[in-house]
C-alpha cells in the first residue's frame, strides 16, 4: 500500500501525480478506482449482448459486419476494464461469472430490449455517446495512469460506434414514413434513459471521492450537458423532437419534463405526466433492474461452467 | 481455466517505438497471439508482440505488476 496518508495522495494527484499501481494507492483511492472500473467494465460487458441480440435485426450482410464489430470492440473494452480490476486486486473470474445478474453495475438502459433496427442505432447514437461522454472525460482527466493509457483504444472505437449510430440515425429520419416513426419512437424512450444514466444531480450527489482522486474531472450535470450538447443538435437537425432545449438565460440546455420521474419498461414509455418522482424511487427501479437483465446475463455465463467441467474431466 | 497474463507489445509503422498497448489472459501461448489479435485490432499494426508476463524481468523496481508476477510465478 501506499508511503502516502490520503490527505498526501489527494493533494499529489491534483498536482499531476500519476498513480501506477496498488504500491501507489490508499484503500480510498483503491476502492473508488475499483467502483469507477465495475461500473465501466459491466457497462460494455452487458452493452454486448444487448447489441448482439439487437444485431438481427441488421438489414444487410454490411450492417451485419458493422454491429458485430461494435459488439466485437465492446467485449475487449470489458475485458481490458476486468483486467484493470484484477490488477488492483479484484477477481475477473468472480466479476463476470461469479455474480448474480442484479449485482452488476452497469446502468438501468441495458437492462431494456433493443427491438428492431432503429432502437439500436439509436442506442449506438445515445448511449455509445454517454460511454463517450464518460470516457473522455477519464481519459483527460485521470490519475490512473494504466487507465488513461487503455482509453486510447477504447475512445478511438466508441468513435466509430457513435458514427455508426449516428449515420444510420439520419439515414431513417430522412427517409420519413414508418423507418422515421421508429427512430422518433426509440429517441422518446431512450433521451430520458441517457439523461438519467448520468446519475444523482450536482446538489445531491453524495461525496464519492471521485473527484478528491482525480479519477474524473467533470460532475454529473457537467457531463449530462457535454452529452445534451451533442445530441439535441443532432436531434434538431434530423427534425426529431428531443425534449430539451438551449436555454439562452441560463446559458445551459434544460430538460422539458419533470426529472427524474417514472419509467414503464414494459410499454417503454416515460411518465412525464405523473410529475417528478424521489431520487429514491429511482434507485428502487434500478436495484429492481429492468426486463432483460437476467436473460442478458445468463447468455454471458451459461456455457463457463459445462466447458470447466469437460476441460477438468 | 488456468490462464497466464501476457502483455501485448506492436508497432503502427515501420520505424515506430515497439509499445506496450496492454494485456491479455490466455492458456498458452497461441492463444495469447489470437487473443490480443483480436482484441488490440484498433490499428493495422506493423508489428505485435505478446511476451508472458512472468518473462518480463523488472531491473530497477521493486514493486509494481511485473515485480508481482515474478513472485507469484516463484511461490
Amino acid at each position: 500500500m501506499s508511503q502516502f496518508t490520503d490527505e498526501e495522495l489527494k493533494q499529489k494527484v491534483q498536482a499531476g501525480y500519476m498513480v501506477e499501481g496498488p504500491e501507489d494507492m490508499t484503500e480510498g483511492y483503491r476502492k473508488a478506482l475499483r467502483v469507477q472500473l465495475t461500473v465501466q467494465a459491466d457497462t460494455e460487458l452487458m452493452s454486448a449482448p444487448s447489441y448482439w441480440m439487437a444485431a438481427r435485426h441488421a438489414p444487410s450482410t454490411n450492417t451485419q459486419v458493422s454491429a458485430h464489430a461494435i459488439i466485437q470492440d465492446e467485449l475487449a473494452h470489458a475485458n481490458i476494464a476486468y483486467r484493470l480490476l484484477e490488477d488492483i486486486g479484484e477477481s475477473k473470474e468472480h466479476l463476470v461469472y461469479g455474480r448474480q445478474p442484479h449485482e452488476f453495475k452497469h446502468p438501468y438502459g441495458f437492462d431494456q430490449p433493443l427491438d428492431n433496427w432503429a432502437e439500436l442505432v439509436v442506442a449506438t447514437g445515445f448511449f455509445d455517446r454517454a460511454g463517450i461522454t464518460l470516457l473522455t472525460d477519464v481519459h483527460e482527466n485521470t490519475s490512473y495512469a494504466p487507465l488513461k493509457r487503455a482509453l486510447v483504444k477504447i475512445s478511438m472505437e466508441e468513435t466509430f460506434h457513435l458514427r455508426h449510430g449516428e449515420v444510420w440515425m439520419r439515414r431513417l429520419a430522412k427517409a420519413g414514413g414508418e423507418a422515421r416513426e421508429l427512430v422518433q419512437r426509440a429517441v422518446d424512450w431512450m433521451f430520458p434513459m441517457t439523461i438519467e444514466w448520468f446519475g444523482l444531480p450536482d446538489d445531491m450527489k453524495r461525496h464519492s471521492g471521485q473527484l478528491d482522486y482525480k479519477l474524473k474531472g467533470l460532475t454529473n450535470d457537467q457531463l449530462r450537458q457535454v452529452w445534451m450538447s451533442s445530441t439535441v443538435p443532432l436531434c434538431e437537425e434530423l427534425g426529431l423532437n428531443a425534449p430539451a432545449h438551449w436555454d439562452d438565460e441560463k446559458g445551459e440546455y434544460v430538460l422539458d419534463y419533470p426529472f427524474p420521474c417514472q419509467y414503464d419498461a414494459v410499454d417503454k414509455h416515460w411518465a412525464f405526466d405523473e410529475g417528478e418522482i424521489s431520487w429514491d424511487a429511482v434507485f428502487e427501479r434500478w436495484k429492481g433492474r429492468g426486463p432483460m437483465n437476467e436473460i442478458y446475463v445468463e447468455s454471458v455465463q451459461r456455457s463457463r461452467m459445462d466447458v470447466e467441467r469437460w476441460l477438468a474431466a | 481455466m488456468k490462464e497466464f497474463v501476457y502483455d501485448v507489445f506492436t508497432r503502427k509503422e515501420r520505424g515506430d517505438r515497439l509499445q506496450h498497448v496492454g494485456y491479455v489472459d490466455a492458456f498458452d501461448d497461441e492463444t495469447a497471439k489470437v487473443y490480443a489479435w483480436t482484441t488490440y485490432d484498433e490499428e493495422k499494426w506493423f508489428e505485435m508482440c505478446v511476451v508472458k508476463r512472468t518473462n518480463v524481468l523488472p531491473v530497477n523496481r521493486t514493486d509494481g505488476l511485473f515485480v508481482e508476477a515474478q513472485k507469484a510465478a516463484h511461490v
